[in-house]
C-alpha cells in the first residue's frame, strides 16, 4: 500500500485513529482504516488509551448478532448507520464512529449497557456489505432488523414484537428486561390469580 | 392563554428551536440531521442564518418544528400504551430502532 505523504491527509487520520482509540476500538480496526504503520498506531494507542491493546482475534460471528438483546443493540446501531449513510456523504469510517456516538447517547440516556462495541458495530456493517448479514422489515412493526440474508421476509416478525421465551430474564445490571407479568399470554398474569 | 400569550411563546419555542438547531448543525452537521429529521438542504439554511434573521423567522404564528411520531405504533410504545411501564426500555429502544429507519422524510 502506497503510503500517504500529505501531512494533512495524516492529521486527520490520527485525528480519527484517536477518536476510534477513545471509543474502545481494537488495533486492527485502526490497522484496516488508516494509513499509518503499525508501530505509530501502538504508540498512539498507548498514548490516548494509557494501556497496550488487548490481543487476540477479533469477534468472527455473525451468530452473535442474531441472539435476542445483541440483535436489538445492532438493529439500533445499524438503523443510525443507514440514516447517515441516506442523508450524507462521509467516508465509511466515520459513519461508523458519527453512528456509534449517537447508539452510545442512545443507551446511555435509558441507563443501558452498551452491549455493541465499536469493534462489534464496525465488523457489522462489513458484514452488511458483504452480503453476510442484512437488514429485514419486520411484518409486525416495519422495523428494520438484523437478520441473515436467506430471511424470508414476509414472514419475519422481529425480537421485539414476539420475544423468544427466555428473552429480557437475565439479571445483569444495564441489560433489557421483561418482567413476567406483562409478557404477551393474559392468563399468566397475576391479577388473574384471584 | 391570550391570543398575544400565545404569540409569544410560539416565538420564545421557535427561536430556541433555531437556536439549538443551528448549533447542534454547528458541532456536528451529520449528526444534526439525525437529530433533527431536517434534510440536508435545510440543514444549510439553519446553518447560515443570522440572530437577526431568525428573530425575524421566530415571529410568526405556528410553530417551525413538527412532530416527528404520528403513527399508532411508535406513539403507542413512547407512550406505554397497554403495557406494563417495566418494559419501558424495551419500548424505548424499539421505538428508537422504527424512527431511525425513517430517513425517507429526511432525504
Amino acid at each position: 500500500m502506497a503510503r500517504n505523504k500529505s501531512i494533512l491527509t495524516e492529521a486527520r487520520q490520527i485525528e480519527r485513529a484517536v477518536t476510534l482509540i477513545q471509543l474502545g476500538a481494537r488495533l486492527q480496526v485502526l490497522e484496516s482504516e488508516t494509513d499509518l504503520s503499525y508501530e505509530r498506531l501502538l504508540r498512539l494507542y498507548k498514548e490516548v488509551a494509557g494501556k497496550s491493546p488487548s490481543k487476540g482475534q477479533l469477534p468472527f460471528s455473525t451468530d452473535w448478532f442474531m441472539t435476542w438483546q445483541p440483535n436489538i443493540h445492532a438493529s439500533l446501531f445499524l438503523n443510525i448507520h443507514e440514516y447517515l449513510n441516506k442523508v450524507s456523504e462521509l467516508d465509511e469510517i466515520d459513519v461508523v464512529i458519527k453512528a456509534y456516538q449517537l447508539y452510545l447517547e442512545q443507551t446511555q440516556s435509558q441507563a443501558l449497557e452498551p452491549l455493541l462495541s465499536v469493534t462489534r458495530a464496525w465488523r457489522l456493517v462489513k458484514f452488511v456489505d458483504n452480503g453476510m448479514l442484512t437488514l429485514t422489515k419486520c411484518s409486525c412493526c416495519g422495523g428494520h432488523f438484523v437478520t441473515h440474508p436467506y430471511e424470508i421476509a414476509k414472514h419475519y416478525v422481529c425480537g421485539m414484537c414476539n420475544p423468544p421465551a427466555r428473552a429480557g430474564k437475565g439479571k445483569l445490571a444495564g441489560g433489557l428486561q421483561i418482567p413476567s407479568a406483562a409478557g404477551r399470554v393474559p392468563a399468566a398474569a397475576p391479577a388473574h390469580a384471584h | 392563554m391570550t391570543a398575544d400569550q400565545i404569540l409569544a411563546e410560539i416565538r420564545e419555542a421557535n427561536l430556541s428551536y433555531l437556536m439549538l438547531a443551528q448549533s447542534l448543525i454547528r458541532v456536528d452537521r451529520e449528526q444534526a440531521l439525525y437529530r433533527l429529521g431536517v434534510s440536508e438542504d435545510t440543514a444549510r439554511l439553519i446553518g447560515a442564518l443570522t440572530p437577526a434573521q431568525m428573530m425575524k423567522i421566530a415571529a410568526t404564528n405556528t410553530l417551525l418544528c413538527r412532530f416527528r411520531m404520528d403513527d399508532d405504533i411508535v406513539w403507542g410504545l413512547l407512550a406505554n400504551h397497554g403495557k406494563a411501564a417495566a418494559n419501558e426500555s424495551v419500548n424505548r429502544l424499539h421505538a428508537s430502532i422504527l424512527m431511525a429507519g425513517r430517513h425517507q422524510e429526511a432525504a
